[in-house]
């Protein structure tokens, strides 16, 4: 192992001693705090490690990279992870869920989410996701004390270990016509245009159901409503942020690498074409905030495989922008439904009524992630929704862009429901709650990113060029 | 100093906001006094633009930095006006001081949040106004509709939700396929040269007629919404009647604006083959409008809903002047969207202030009041003729333009049917004025109304001085624009040189391996290209 390696490997490897030192002082102290504080500081520092270059790109011995694309997703991960501690420390203490077991499965998550990001090879990039689901099987249903969070977890598990058997079948075939595990070599063999290889086509059909089911696309997104309600809600934050957002990256490793994608373009475009009509159509109906979010969050992964698929007309850079813009957006959505839940606060459209009034830093925040998820300018929903329909339109994928905008407007109506709720007039106040310190920052901080990739997009498309030139 | 005007105009009132934030949210009298202050400055601001307005046909106090830049596209933050966009911009910064005024007392719940959303929609407005880049245009022209819709919601009445939610969602269906065409015009523009969302870019692109037929129906159905158009404004009667009054005030003054102003300058000079094939059909909506809606008014029983409707009618006599694509014609347009904003904004003052004092709005609920209120119904009958458009007062000089304008040109026949507008607008306005005013005050809740303080009086004066101004003095405002006009018209007439003729040129290398071009790429304006035969329908 060469300094460089070690270089390259330090975030992960900050990430696992802090996740162990997590364990290890859960033994000494019984005090939430600790846990909490040690995992900010290690994801925060693996942040701040991530924003050096190194001196190579590449640790071959390790199987890690570490381009443009790996640190700066590497970087949004762990401080995804950080707000996703400091969210939950209020909450938990609320819900009464003690333990380091929380922060350290989190860190074990990033882990896993970090490792897929750096990957180079098939293998690497298949445990990385496997690790970051383990962590995400347990975060789910961690919530001990509520009847339902069994049954979540239980939902969220069978179909994952599914979809997990997929990849790894998948991942399987394609090093059976590639023999190698290499991504940029499999990808060119596996994707050479013209007549694809059969067992490279089973071998990409079992990756495309793996994917579908991790991202939530119909018709594998029936766990997707399930598990939105039924985890608490900074994990439901973490979930739609980071696992959509590792998933997303995934393909984004992959399909650049190959030589000519448009064998996936027909399973890829019945994928969002799906995704969009039933996720915006189901959310439609729905009266609770978290399915509909749920829904809504099945439409919006359907945008991205648009974004994907167009990916020779700067589709690649909308699909990892919107990656991104979307799980500032979750995390701001969630984490201000976990103030909103509070003290006996139900979870449908009604409950939320006259929050405006009682809680406007959280009512605010969800109003303005709604906008975004709308895609209404100044916000990074619409900065998003314009790089993918540029690309798609620009691909010569106007069908898709066009039914795609269409539902964009119609999502509009749903998600107009939920800040009407939240501005609307209720009889008597809510139950007072208090907004803790750090959920507070983590809100406005979110807030503010929101609005600063609407009306200054430029320096992370920047690097978004820079990564798929 | 002249290059930051638009832009300190338009970003003062986003300044007021942040610093609203930090006033306590119980301290109604220095909220409002505040929120008026920002807009009497951002009038005063705005004022060196006529001033220091040079009559002519180009863009002035221009601004240009670089915003956006990746890969293969370009925003710009680009704002100038010219003659067109001046006077609607003056008519915004003078119609917020007045709408700030209007609401002293009418809204006393969270006031601040009201007060935030009014600033913010100025500066979508003046942002709207002033963009001279496609991408910039349209974000701001989304940025109005947030406020705008939680002023219903929030503020309105009874029926607010339902109002706010159609009003939102008309609006967007719209917007939503105009940035669908805004990118393609784009991909259509960047294969003859174009680098960035520049409108001025645009101005020159000839493109083949299919295209143009796509793309003039998306910015024709944002702005027709916009405007509104029968059959496409079912949406404006109820926003206006659920929203607060200084909701209606802006929303009938500025915002219906917008659709008109889209078309003069989008739909029109960029896709002059379109415009060309469509005008029959938008003159016949048009007309149609007119008609329908001054029959509709003329049933209605709500005073705010009749105004509504009026409005509907009002908006298709721009629409008829606009696209009689003449001088008189777009200049009567222009002329009487400014005359809609003042008049139409005065009716619904009105409106509301009949509606603070009893909290009804129904025409069988008054009667006689003129002779407990006569201050106001002086007013309320300036305002009445200049609704009408009697001699003397604004209405006459735009109305009077347009159906001149209109029978000069191939709009002739719509015209004729289209003036019968006139009489009917006479019919429903004058009989409402003497169901409310006259006759006799037999409603015991009508007999203690008190004539209109002062207030509300300062807020009227310099409505009613506008509506005799510009009726009786138009030429400051007709001299301006007219050069811009000018080159709108020679911009919106079919070119000679139609490029669906001209085989592809050589020097392209701009365009894209990826892009398919659909039809043949356009050719920069000034090619010297033969034209192989004639258009359709070209003189």
């Amino acid at each position: 192992m060469t300094t460089t390696d070690i270089f390259i490997a330090l975030p992960l490897l900050i990430l696992a001693v802090g996740a162990l030192l997590t364990l290890l002082l859960g033994a000494i102290t019984r005090d939430d705090t600790v846990g909490t504080m040690i995992g900010v500081a290690t994801t925060v520092g693996a942040a701040l490690w991530l924003l050096q270059t190194p001196s190579a790109l590449l640790a071959p011995t390790l199987g890690l990279s570490a381009a443009t694309l790996p640190r700066l997703f590497g970087f949004f991960f762990t401080l995804l992870a950080a707000g996703t501690l400091c969210l939950s420390h209020g909450h938990n203490r609320e819900r009464g869920i003690s333990g380091e077991e929380y922060p350290a499965t989190v860190l074990f998550a990033t882990f896993g989410m970090l490792s897929l990001a750096s990957a180079t090879n098939l293998l690497t990039l298949f445990l990385g996701l496997e690790a970051m689901s383990f962590g995400f099987y347990i975060l789910v249903a961690i919530d001990l004390k509520r009847t339902t969070s069994g049954e979540t977890g239980l939902k969220y598990l069978l179909p994952g270990a599914l979809s997990a058997a997929f990849l790894a079948f998948g991942i399987a075939l394609l090093y059976c016509v590639s023999g190698t595990l290499s991504i940029h070599d499999a990808m060119q063999l596996t994707l050479p245009g013209g007549v694809p290889d059969l067992v490279a086509l089973a071998g990409w059909g079992c990756i495309l159901g793996g994917i579908a089911f991790k991202l939530s696309l119909a018709p594998a997104h029936l766990w997707t409503p399930d598990v939105y309600q039924g985890a608490p809600a900074p994990v439901t934050a973490f979930l739609s942020a980071g696992s959509k957002g590792a998933t997303v990256l995934l393909l984004l490793l992959l399909l650049p690498q190959g030589a000519d994608p448009e064998l996936l373009r027909v399973p890829l475009w019945g994928l969002a074409l799906l995704s969009m009509i039933v996720g915006n159509l189901a959310a439609l109906l729905q009266t609770r905030v978290r399915r509909l979010l749920a829904y809504s969050s099945i439409a919006q992964m359907g945008y991205v495989v648009v974004a994907l698929i167009s990916g020779k007309g700067g589709g690649y850079r909308a699909a990892a922008f919107y990656a991104i813009a979307y799980g500032v957006i979750s995390l701001a959505a969630f984490g201000a439904i976990s103030v909103l839940e509070r003290s006996g606060c139900g979870d449908t459209l009604d409950d939320y009524r006259g929050a405006g009034s009682s809680r406007p830093l959280a009512s605010g925040v969800l109003a303005l992630a709604l906008f975004a998820l709308a895609g209404i300018p100044p916000t990074a929903g619409f900065t998003g929704k314009f790089l993918i329909f540029f690309a798609a339109i620009r691909s010569g994928e106007i069908a898709l862009a066009v039914i795609g905008i269409l539902l964009a407007g119609v999502s509009v109506f749903y998600y107009l429901r939920i800040v009407i709720a939240l501005y609307s007039h209720r009889e008597g106040q809510l139950p007072s709650a208090t907004t803790h310190a750090l959920e507070a920052v983590v809100l406005v901080v979110a807030a503010g990113i929101i609005l600063l990739l609407g009306v200054w997009p430029t320096p992370l498309l920047a690097l978004l060029t820079h990564a798929f030139p | 100093m002249n290059e930051v005007i638009l832009s300190l105009m338009t970003f003062l009132p986003l300044l007021g906001v942040f610093i609203l934030l930090f006033i306590p949210s119980n301290n109604h009298g220095l909220l409002r006094g505040f929120t008026l202050l920002v807009t009497v400055l951002t009038f005063l601001v705005s004022i060196p633009l006529v001033t220091g307005f040079v009559t002519n046909a180009d863009y002035q106090f221009l601004l240009n930095i670089p915003w956006i830049k990746a890969g293969p596209f370009k925003m710009n933050y680009n704002v100038g006006i010219d003659g067109i966009s001046l006077w609607l911009v003056m008519l915004t910064t003078f119609i917020m001081p007045i709408a700030i005024l209007s609401t002293w007392k009418a809204v006393d719940q969270r006031v601040k949040g009201y007060m935030a959303c009014l600033l913010l929609l100025e500066v979508g407005m003046l942002g709207a106004f002033v963009s001279l880049d496609l991408f910039l245009f349209y974000i701001f022209w989304e940025v109005m509709l947030i406020p705008m819709y939680f002023i219903i919601g929030i503020w309105g009445g009874k029926n607010r939700i339902y109002a706010a939610v159609k009003f939102f969602i008309y609006t967007m269906v719209g917007s939503l396929l105009m940035l669908v065409a805004i990118i393609a015009l784009y991909f259509k523009g960047m294969s003859a040269g174009v680098t960035d969302f520049s409108i001025l870019n645009f101005f020159g692109l000839n493109l083949d007629p299919v295209t143009q037929t796509w793309m003039f129906l998306a910015f024709a159905l944002a702005f027709a919404i916009k405007v509104p158009m029968f059959p496409l404004h079912t949406w404006l009667p109820d926003a206006h009647t659920e929203a607060p009054t200084a909701g209606s005030v802006i929303l009938a003054a500025v915002l219906l604006k917008m659709g008109t102003y889209g078309y003069v300058r989008f739909a029109m000079p960029l896709f002059p083959n379109a415009l060309e094939r469509f005008t029959p059909l938008i003159a016949t909506l048009a007309v149609v409008g007119i008609i329908y809606a001054s029959l509709v008014a003329m049933v209605q029983e709500d005073v705010k809903k009749l105004v509504a409707y009026s409005s509907v009618a009002h908006l298709g006599f721009v629409m008829i002047g606009l696209f009689s694509l003449n001088q008189m014609g777009v200049q009567g347009g222009m002329l009487q969207m400014l005359n809609h904003g003042v008049s139409t904004g005065a009716l619904f003052l009105i409106v509301g202030f009949i509606y603070e004092r009893r909290h009804t709005r129904l025409i069988t609920d008054f009667g006689g009041l003129s002779k407990q209120m006569p201050i106001f119904a002086t007013i309320f009958m300036i305002v009445t003729f200049s609704s009408i458009g009697l001699p003397g007062t604004n209405g006459f000089v735009g109305e009077f333009l347009v159906l001149l304008g209109g029978f000069e040109s191939k709009l002739r026949w719509y015209t004729v049917v289209a003036s019968s507008g006139v009489i009917l607008s006479a019919v429903y306005m004058l009989w409402m004025f003497q169901r409310v005013m006259f006759g006799k005050l037999d409603n015991p809740k009508n007999q203690n109304l008190k004539d209109l303080d002062a207030r509300e009086i300062a807020i009227m004066l310099p409505l009613i001085f506008m509506i005799f101004f510009m009726g009786l003095y138009p030429k400051p405002f007709i001299d301006k624009m007219a050069p811009a006009i000018d080159k709108v018209i020679q911009q919106s007439r079919i070119r000679p040189a139609v490029a669906a003729t001209i085989p592809v040129q050589p020097s392209m290398q701009m365009a894209p391996q990826s892009v398919k071009p659909a039809g043949n790429p356009a050719v920069p304006e000034g090619h010297p290209a033969v034209p192989a035969g004639k258009p359709a329908g070209h003189p």
